[in-house]
């Protein structure tokens, strides 16, 4: 794909566009969705399409090319510099990143037999009986194999080149219309991948809910499963961005520097972590990935930037652009010293919430939210669980992370349809968590 | 094109499909975007490519591919076919499809002013009114985010059945989000959005200015006036928006049949409906919810579904009963009925699932002041922010956004998040009246894996609910 990114380049620059970026995808995925115990539809998709990021005089313009003929292409840039030229500049736009840049092999990110594997409804099967043998009645879920190229072409020297893979499993097991359970297992090599893990924990949990009784209202120490905090600090990773916080998604908004979280609390974006699912080389300018450490310690230290929002508010690009956003690759709880049995035995009276979903805002910028826990849910009075069922967290993203009294020490990385961008997580314990329900 | 798509479906049947559809996508469009007065840039759609569904063996298979040549085309048809029969495999009931009248037909929506021949330094106009009109208010609304797109969709689909579908769709809309912030207290309207199928003059025409002036006002006065609303068991007049929310998390997706049979268990969840809930009483006489795609230039319009079966208007709930589901091809099959034309896909590169179109609660006889003349005390919420629902469509929740208590009948003060926390079956129940006119708001409904966000409209007319337990936050 280098030849047609540089060709387009080549245009772009004779045009007379300044900051030009083609970033070109080559992708292979494979899915397997299931209900009921057997598969409802296998799909494959083979994708080649072209991101294009172009800057004249300050004005800016991106599209995606999927007709990658030279005459297209023409067309295209074209369009684009016919376009463009009536715009009005964004002021605040600051360049892309000067290249060339390094990078560094990550390791476990490729595996050829991903790429090789031939048939992966076995895995399906392994997975739907694990959580058969715990004592599902039904089983549903989603397969993903995956096969992606990237290349990367800028005006500012970039000529970068990643390849990765990875296969996923999310498994949901239920017994009765009130019970179920959720497991997941997401790798980028295939020696890693244990679909059973997923169906059994799913299966577990199921078994574990039966017969659950309504729940109760009022503020209670909560144990979130990585699971559920993943899904929380998904959403979060969108505040993280210094776009958003000035678009008014953020409770972080002029919050540098400040607590918002508990002291023990650390979240960082790693985008070169080894088997993380989000993981690449280099972010959309061709600045190497990195760590980047978003609250230390309870202290809010950075958004995530890219270079034009880092030359504006005068620092450094965190490597996480999205040209015009930067998001996050994987975000990262670090672990606390709690065993999960300990962290339970931490909890005299409480609720243990295995998933949520459906977290909506009521105020981004305030953080108030609402999150409805799904598969099991259970009271926690002396290490003994009773299913309960029907209630919602109702509380403030910032009041969450600075109640949290305890961290598991083992992380979970997690990654599905309610989880967008992955989270690594261990286990959370949130003192005083707000608990509604509905009465009527 | 159509000839690809045709070669597409004959590909499949000659390698052993016992059903076939090919659906041709193309998209092209404009996006633009405002931040607090910046220009942020020009997006340009353009996308298309061909997606294959086939049946074998009672086993389903789906691929795409956008690179549109008869090669790739043959090679997408050939893993499509492969990867169902591997499917069929793995099913313990073979996947069967409902008999249906098929027909060849062309449909396109005509736009008074073609968006495509109108230069985006001219679009971006319509974001700077917004801009100007919420400055003019003299209220400080220090994060603005605006943004505008349109896009054509247009789409060949053809059936081994007999069905060949060609349409031309276009859709405009214009989103905001603002924060308000005075007296030191901050309200924000998060993604609102107008949105139509058709040209831009039904986005002019509809002024998005003036609901973003509304809203900032309605904040404003919020911040200033606002109270405590009450607590306990009040009356409840909900607008068409706030009816509109209602009707879609709680009638339309629970009435979804891929649902109801478990399909999307995994994702989107399942339904507290049964199937031998048909019949049933949901709600109070006076409740009456439709789904109809047909709406002229609505948000979800379309005449004919992704399986070529043809529109037509869905009694969901009829006078408080359970009436009819939204079905597909494959779930009409299992109900032992026609599909009610529910199949729809975002793009060439998914598969048609079951999904709403526009969904809202039909008048009833009420004026508006006739709804509130009799209510001692109760709360009126005009709009919402945070909404949410189990994944078994029962137990939900929305909040207002502007919203104002009803003292002796007459609207007094603003309250601040009232809060609606109910079942779905004590919500429809306690609707005792309705109004007469119908209003519509746009959305985006999420399903399917990967996600698929398809335009919707919800809404309908106001309602009233009696002894509703609402809270504060």
């Amino acid at each position: 794909m280098f030849d047609v990114n540089e060709f387009i380049l080549k245009r772009a620059k004779e045009l007379g566009f300044g900051d030009v970026v083609v970033l070109s995808y080559e992708t292979n995925r494979r899915q397997v969705r299931f209900a009921n115990n057997e598969i409802t539809v296998a799909k494959n998709w083979h994708e080649r399409k072209i991101e294009l990021f172009v800057e004249k005089e300050k004005r800016v313009a991106s599209t995606t090319i999927t007709d990658l003929s030279n005459e297209n292409i023409e067309r295209i840039l074209k369009t684009l510099l016919s376009n463009i030229r009536g715009m009005s500049p964004k002021e605040d736009y600051y360049g892309i990143a000067e290249g060339p840049f390094e990078y560094k092999d990550i390791p476990e990110t490729f595996d050829r037999a991903i790429v090789e594997l031939d048939e992966p409804n076995e895995y399906v099967e392994r997975a739907i009986n694990a959580a058969l043998e715990e004592g599902a009645k039904r089983v549903a879920g989603v397969l993903y194999t995956d096969h992606n190229k990237l290349y990367l072409t800028t005006s500012n020297g970039v000529e970068a080149f990643d390849e990765g893979t990875g296969i996923e499993i999310s498994v949901r097991a239920f017994i009765g219309d009130l019970e179920s359970g959720h497991g997941t297992n997401s790798v980028r090599v295939l020696k890693k991948f244990d679909p059973e893990s997923a169906g059994r924990k799913a299966g577990e949990i199921a078994r574990l809910a039966r017969n659950p009784e309504q729940g109760p209202e009022g503020k209670f120490d909560v144990i979130f499963d990585p699971l559920a905090f993943a899904n929380l600090l998904s959403y979060m990773s969108f505040m993280t961005s210094a776009y958003a916080a000035e678009a008014g998604f953020s409770f972080l908004v002029n919050k540098l520097g400040q607590k918002v979280a508990a002291d023990g609390v650390t979240i960082k974006d790693i985008g070169n972590l080894p088997n993380g699912y989000g993981t690449r080389k280099f972010d959309d300018e061709g600045v190497p990935t990195r760590e980047t450490t978003i609250i230390e310690n309870g202290t809010f230290r950075t958004f995530l930037l890219n270079t034009s929002l880092a030359r504006k508010y005068g620092t450094e690009t965190t490597a996480n652009a999205g040209l015009v956003m930067p998001h996050a690759w994987n975000i990262v709880l670090e672990p606390g010293d709690y065993s999960k049995e300990e962290l339970f035995s931490e909890v005299k009276k409480g609720i243990y919430i295995t998933n949520v979903w459906y977290t909506r805002f009521q105020n981004y910028v305030a953080g108030d939210f609402s999150t409805i826990p799904r598969d099991g849910i259970f009271l926690v009075e002396n290490g003994e669980l009773k299913p309960i069922r029907n209630i919602r967290v109702s509380d403030n993203l910032q009041r969450i992370l600075e109640n949290i009294v305890a961290l598991g020490k083992e992380l979970y990385h997690i990654h599905w349809w309610e989880v967008n961008t992955p989270v690594s997580t261990p286990y959370v314990l949130v003192k005083d968590v707000g608990i509604t329900r509905a009465t009527k | 094109m159509h000839e690809l798509v045709e070669f597409a479906v004959e590909k499949a049947l000659e390698l052993g499909a016992d059903y076939a559809e090919a659906r041709f996508e193309e998209k092209n469009g404009t996006e633009l975007v405002m931040k607090n007065g910046n220009a942020e840039g020009l997006g340009i759609l353009a996308d298309r490519g061909i997606g294959i569904r086939v049946l074998v063996d009672g086993g389903m298979g789906f691929a795409s591919t956008n690179v549109l040549t008869k090669e790739s085309v043959a090679e997408a048809v050939k893993k499509a076919v492969k990867l169902a029969k591997a499917a069929s495999k793995v099913r313990n009931e073979p996947i069967r499809f409902s008999e249906e009248d098929f027909h060849e037909v062309y449909y396109e929506v005509k736009m008074r002013k073609d968006f495509r021949d109108i230069p985006p330094e001219e679009k971006l106009e319509l974001l700077k009114k917004v801009e100007e009109e919420v400055k003019g208010t003299g209220v400080n609304v220090p994060m603005r985010f605006l943004r505008y797109s349109d896009w054509m969709w247009h789409k060949i689909i053809a059936h081994s059945d007999g069905g060949f579908v060609e349409s031309y769709i276009p859709r405009v809309s214009l989103t905001y989000n603002l924060v308000v912030f005075e007296n030191g207290q901050m309200e924000q309207a998060p993604f609102v959005q107008r949105a139509f199928s058709g040209g831009l003059e039904l986005l002019e025409k509809d002024e998005p200015w003036k609901w973003a002036v509304k809203d900032v006002m309605a904040l404003k006065r919020l911040i200033y006036e606002g109270q405590k609303p009450p607590e306990g068991k009040v009356d409840l007049v909900i607008s068409p928006e706030v009816a509109g929310i209602a009707v879609h998390e709680s009638v339309g997706h629970p009435y979804e049949a891929d649902r109801i049979f478990g399909r999307e268990a995994a994702q989107a969840g399942e339904s507290f409906v049964k199937p031998d809930m048909l019949g049933e009483r949901i709600g109070s006489d006076v409740v009456t919810v439709i789904e109809d795609p047909t709406i002229p230039n609505s948000w979800g319009f379309y005449l004919y579904d992704d399986e070529g079966v043809k529109a037509r208007p869905r009694y969901l709930i009829r006078n408080g009963i359970i009436n009819e589901f939204l079905t597909n091809r494959e779930y009409a099959y299992k109900l032992g009925q026609r599909s009610n034309a529910s199949a729809r896909a975002i793009n060439y590169n998914r598969e048609p699932i079951v999904r709403m179109a526009n969904t809202y609660l039909a008048p009833g006889d009420h004026s508006f002041e006739e709804l509130i003349e009799d209510i001692k005390l109760g709360v009126y919420m005009v709009s919402f922010n945070e909404w949410n629902i189990d994944d078994r469509r029962y137990q939900q929740r929305y909040i207002g956004r502007e919203a104002y208590l009803i003292e002796n009948g007459e609207i007094k003060h603003p309250v601040r998040r009232p809060i609606l926390e109910i079942t779905t079956r004590a919500l429809w129940s306690s609707v005792d009246a309705v109004g007469k006119e119908v209003e519509f708001y746009p959305g985006t409904c999420g399903k399917g894996e990967p996600g698929q966000g398809v335009p919707v409209w919800m809404g309908g007319a106001h309602a009233r609910l009696r002894d509703i337990p609402l809270r504060r936050p």
